[in-house]
């Protein structure tokens, strides 16, 4: 990181979205200045990224050394150094797999039905908070949305099947009164509205939390003017609150796309046999079906990188299009 | 699931005849019967002289409790374990002197149930009694197949470690023992295992299922003449208040018709739980857990019998039959026993595990009326049963190889005490703690106090190495007399699968083949009606392509055409 160039004094910008940008606070060092004096200068800063860097790199980059097992007919009793090199063989076993190209499949219409359906799910609600002025009611209603972001994926899963299941609530009710059981949790067609659902109940209520950020950084007087000319509710919210957000909307948005193939885990392993392979298999539970419990290591770091290919692919990707639209992303390159 | 005597799940039972490294010859059968037992199969060509040779000689104990219900000989030198309906008040020692020499010890073992407080007082009036300091630390069952190999690639492997034999090819056990593992060949062979009377007790075939490359590792836990993977269990208590005879089920139709009798979902009773595993006893399904099977002296894949073929049809007729209870067929396995309990399932498949006093207690908790029956063996035409043998001991222990002769020999040592016989001194203390603290004596034998259910009945020092299995349920004989007589019944249509009690290494590169994980998978959800048997085809078809053709033939030359099958 020392060897990054010094960067550019910032000043505070009013970006024409009317968010302030705010740039370093610290004094601008001149170019040229020594490696030790900027670390003299931001030492405090740099002690409080220090944790995060460490993780990062116990969990992030070091475990990259593992990839290494993709080339090999891993065998974890002789360990890196003694497996057999593979070359190339376990991608072709993969790519010759029916069953990788179903999960991928799978992966991508999840993912795709989850930012259609899911990610202006959290926008809505937060914009609805918003015009709650009691702020009482507002936190009743945030806390209780909130809630479900801390059960594990076992416990909504359950509480699914308990509700929905063929066993469950809805269908004892249906079936008492003499109406044809509705198969909600075992369906595979319908299974990834089920799962979008299940992330919406889940999920939603802790999405909001950044959106309202972004809209509590709304400078209140654009509001004031705008109610002075006359602009009536839906409109402050089409000129103002929306724009307001975008930035943040497009940041989340290049990282959802980018995080497209990770559309998480436990909620497709536990769901595997409801509703069989052919639906709920995504690439992480193909990778860790086929590496881990099949003792096949090569196959699924094989399967594990190849999505990290991609995923890098989509985020360089995303980020474009949001210079397209003018926005910062999740980062710029020097201007 | 199955927490109980043996604490396996039905997944691990599905896997339990999946074998590892390290081919050794079978052959010898499992002696059973405390006197001279059958000696007729011995000599067969198949078996090798190298096993034969390192084999312990099997001494049963002259001391100790007579059981009440015998042991009995059933078909392919099975037998039922012996069953006892009291316990001895005179509890008689059985290791003279304290075992160890004060050293100390790390072990890991699988748990499926709550783990106990590390260092409480049963596991230190445990280790002052072995002289040693034994630290026992119980991981997750449910995923222990996963511990294992992060210990084995961090080089973290305890002293002293447990391997459920179901995983011995997921985790490559034959590899590890020649690699990790102490060789107790020279402390235990022949008669050299006298030293340690309580271990020369256990019967032959339990060291047969540790030994590997025709040299002893294992330390073997609840050997048994008579293992079975699964039993048919009904709710007895039911099925009598509706007057329904659980003989009359003695067929595929027999079954469906009942299933249409019990069902009920408006009031959410449903006749069944998933019964993959009973479908395969019915129609004769021969174990898949390797992969290939043998016919006529040929290997050939498991998933080409017609029998497989016909069961699958079956399964996914009855999953689909609307009289499986809905969470089962999504696999919700956690919450079986509560819907067998609770009556929302009349009819289950289990584990032998799941039958025992424990059992009865949590049955008759959610139900006062609950009793657990089980249904006898039956073919799917009605014809005569028949019912694979499982390996003669499901749980086997290691030792590490960096330890020294001395330590080895104290290990040794303190395994001859855990490997005390029922109602001893030793097995009172291992399996109750100490009296007055972790149990008391009530009129049918020791009873847990609260302290002694939280730390002692748990399976711990038990999964290291035990005695002999036994049929007992103090104060539910009830429960010990119908299992008794279920096994005496099953142990008449058993036989030996191919592969039996072989301890087979089929080379790394076969790693996934020999698992078939992927063909298994789509033969799993065949069971819960998600996949059809043109799906198991064409993935068998996959299986074959992918290496599955190599490892038939190399079962074919290096098992099946040199060391023979292990039926014999």
């Amino acid at each position: 990181m020392t060897s990054a160039p010094a960067p550019q004094p910032a000043p505070a910008t009013v970006r024409p979205s009317g968010r302030a940008v705010v740039g370093p606070a610290t004094e601008p060092v001149p170019s040229g200045a020594t490696w030790r004096v900027k670390l003299r200068r931001d030492r405090s800063l740099l002690l409080m990224v220090a944790p995060a860097i460490l993780l990062v790199i116990a969990f992030n980059y070091l475990p990259m050394f593992g990839t290494v097992t993709a080339f090999q007919y891993y065998d974890f009793i002789a360990g890196f150094l003694a497996s057999p090199w593979a070359g190339l063989d376990n991608f072709r076993a993969l790519f010759a797999d029916p069953n990788f190209w179903q999960a991928f499949e799978n992966t991508l219409v999840l993912s795709m039905v989850q930012i259609l359906l899911y990610f202006p799910v959290p926008i809505a609600l937060a914009l609805m908070l918003n015009s709650v002025l009691s702020s009482t009611v507002r936190g009743t209603i945030q806390a209780i949305t909130y809630l479900p972001h801390f059960f594990s994926w076992v416990i909504v899963v359950s509480l699914f099947q308990e509700m929905l299941g063929g066993a469950g609530l809805l269908n004892h009710a249906l079936r008492l009164h003499g109406w044809a059981a509705w198969d909600v949790m075992s369906n595979p067609d319908t299974f990834k509205y089920l799962v979008t659902a299940q992330a919406v109940w889940k999920e939603a209520g802790w999405g909001i939390i950044v959106f309202l950020a972004a809209i509590a950084a709304i400078d209140p007087s654009l509001y004031e003017s705008a109610a002075v000319d006359g602009a009536n509710r839906w409109r402050r919210m089409w000129h103002i609150t929306l724009p307001g957000m975008r930035g943040v909307i497009v940041l989340l948005l290049v990282l959802r796309l980018g995080n497209a193939l990770s559309i998480g885990f436990e909620q497709f392993l536990i769901q595997r046999y409801a509703v069989g392979t052919q639906a709920a298999e995504v690439l992480d539970t193909y990778a860790y079906w086929n590496g881990i419990v099949a003792n096949n290591y090569g196959l699924g770091a094989a399967a594990g990188l190849f999505k990290g290919v991609v995923s890098l692919v989509l985020i360089f990707s995303a980020n474009k299009l949001a210079h397209l639209f003018g926005e910062d992303g999740l980062y710029r390159g020097q201007r | 699931m199955g927490t109980d005597s043996v604490g396996l799940d039905r997944r691990s039972f599905l896997r339990a005849t999946v074998l590892g490294v390290g081919a050794v010859a079978a052959g010898s059968p499992l002696l059973t019967a405390c006197g001279g037992s059958s000696s007729a199969a011995a000599g067969k060509a198949n078996s090798t002289a190298g096993l034969k040779a390192v084999l312990p000689k099997y001494t049963p104990l002259a001391i100790g409790p007579r059981p009440e219900l015998p042991i009995t000989a059933g078909a392919a030198g099975s037998s039922v374990d012996p069953g006892f309906l009291s316990y001895p008040t005179d509890l008689v020692k059985t290791v003279a002197k304290t075992p160890g020499s004060g050293g100390s010890y790390t072990a890991i073992t699988p748990l499926w149930g709550g783990i106990p407080p590390a260092g409480n007082p049963y596991y230190q009036a445990v280790n002052t009694a072995l002289g040693a300091e034994l630290t026992m630390k119980p991981a997750n069952g449910n995923d222990y197949a996963q511990t294992v190999p992060t210990l084995v690639a961090g080089n973290k492997l305890p002293d002293w470690l447990q391997v459920p034999t179901w995983w011995n090819g997921n985790l490559n056990v034959g590899e590890l023992a020649a690699s990790r593992f102490a060789d107790l060949t020279a402390h235990l062979s022949g008669d050299n295992i006298s030293a340690y009377p309580n271990l020369a007790a256990i019967p032959t075939g339990g060291w047969q299922a540790g030994a590997w490359n025709n040299k002893l590792y294992g330390f073997p836990s609840f050997t048994s003449g008579g293992q079975f993977g699964t039993i048919l269990y009904h709710r007895q208590d039911v099925l009598s208040a509706k007057g329904i005879d659980p003989a009359s089920i003695k067929d595929a139709d027999s079954l469906l018709a009942l299933g249409k009798e019990l069902t009920s979902a408006s009031s959410n009773v449903w006749a069944f739980d998933v019964l993959w595993l009973v479908v395969q006893q019915m129609f004769n399904v021969p174990p898949t857990g390797l992969a290939v099977t043998v016919r006529d002296g040929k290997v050939i894949s498991a998933y080409d019998t017609p029998e497989l073929e016909a069961a699958l049809e079956f399964a996914y007729k009855l999953a689909r039959s609307g009289y499986v209870h809905p969470d089962g067929l999504a696999k919700n396995n956690s919450q079986a026993k509560q819907r067998f309990y609770a009556g929302h399932v009349i009819l289950t498949s289990d584990g032998p595990g799941a039958w025992n006093a424990s059992d009865a207690i949590e049955g008759r908790t959610a139900d006062p009326k609950f009793v657990r029956g089980a249904v006898k063996v039956f073919g799917h035409d009605g014809s005569a049963p028949t019912v694979a043998l499982q390996n003669s001991a499901a749980l086997m222990s290691y030792l590490n190889k960096n330890l020294s002769d001395a330590q080895i020999k104290e290990c040794l040592a303190l395994a001859d005490y855990l490997a005390a016989p029922f109602g001893s001194a030793e097995y009172t203390l291992i399996n109750y703690g100490v009296e007055g603290v972790h149990w008391t004596r009530g009129a049918t034998g020791p009873t847990y106090t609260t302290q002694g259910t939280k730390e002692a009945n748990q399976q711990t020092y038990q999964f290291l190495v035990s005695s002999q299995a036994v049929l007992t349920n103090p104060g539910y004989d009830d429960v010990t007399k119908a299992k008794y007589a279920w096994t005496a019944d099953a142990v008449q249509h058993a036989y030996k699968p191919p592969f039996w009690n072989l301890n087979v290494n089929p080379p790394a590169r076969f790693a996934s083949i020999s698992t078939a994980t992927q063909v298994n998978d789509i033969v799993e959800q065949v069971s819960f009606g998600k996949k059809t048997v043109a799906d198991v085809k064409a993935a068998a078809a996959n299986w074959k392509t992918a290496g599955g053709s190599q490892l038939i033939d190399w079962f074919q030359k290096n098992v099946v055409d040199v060391y023979g099958t292990g039926q014999q």
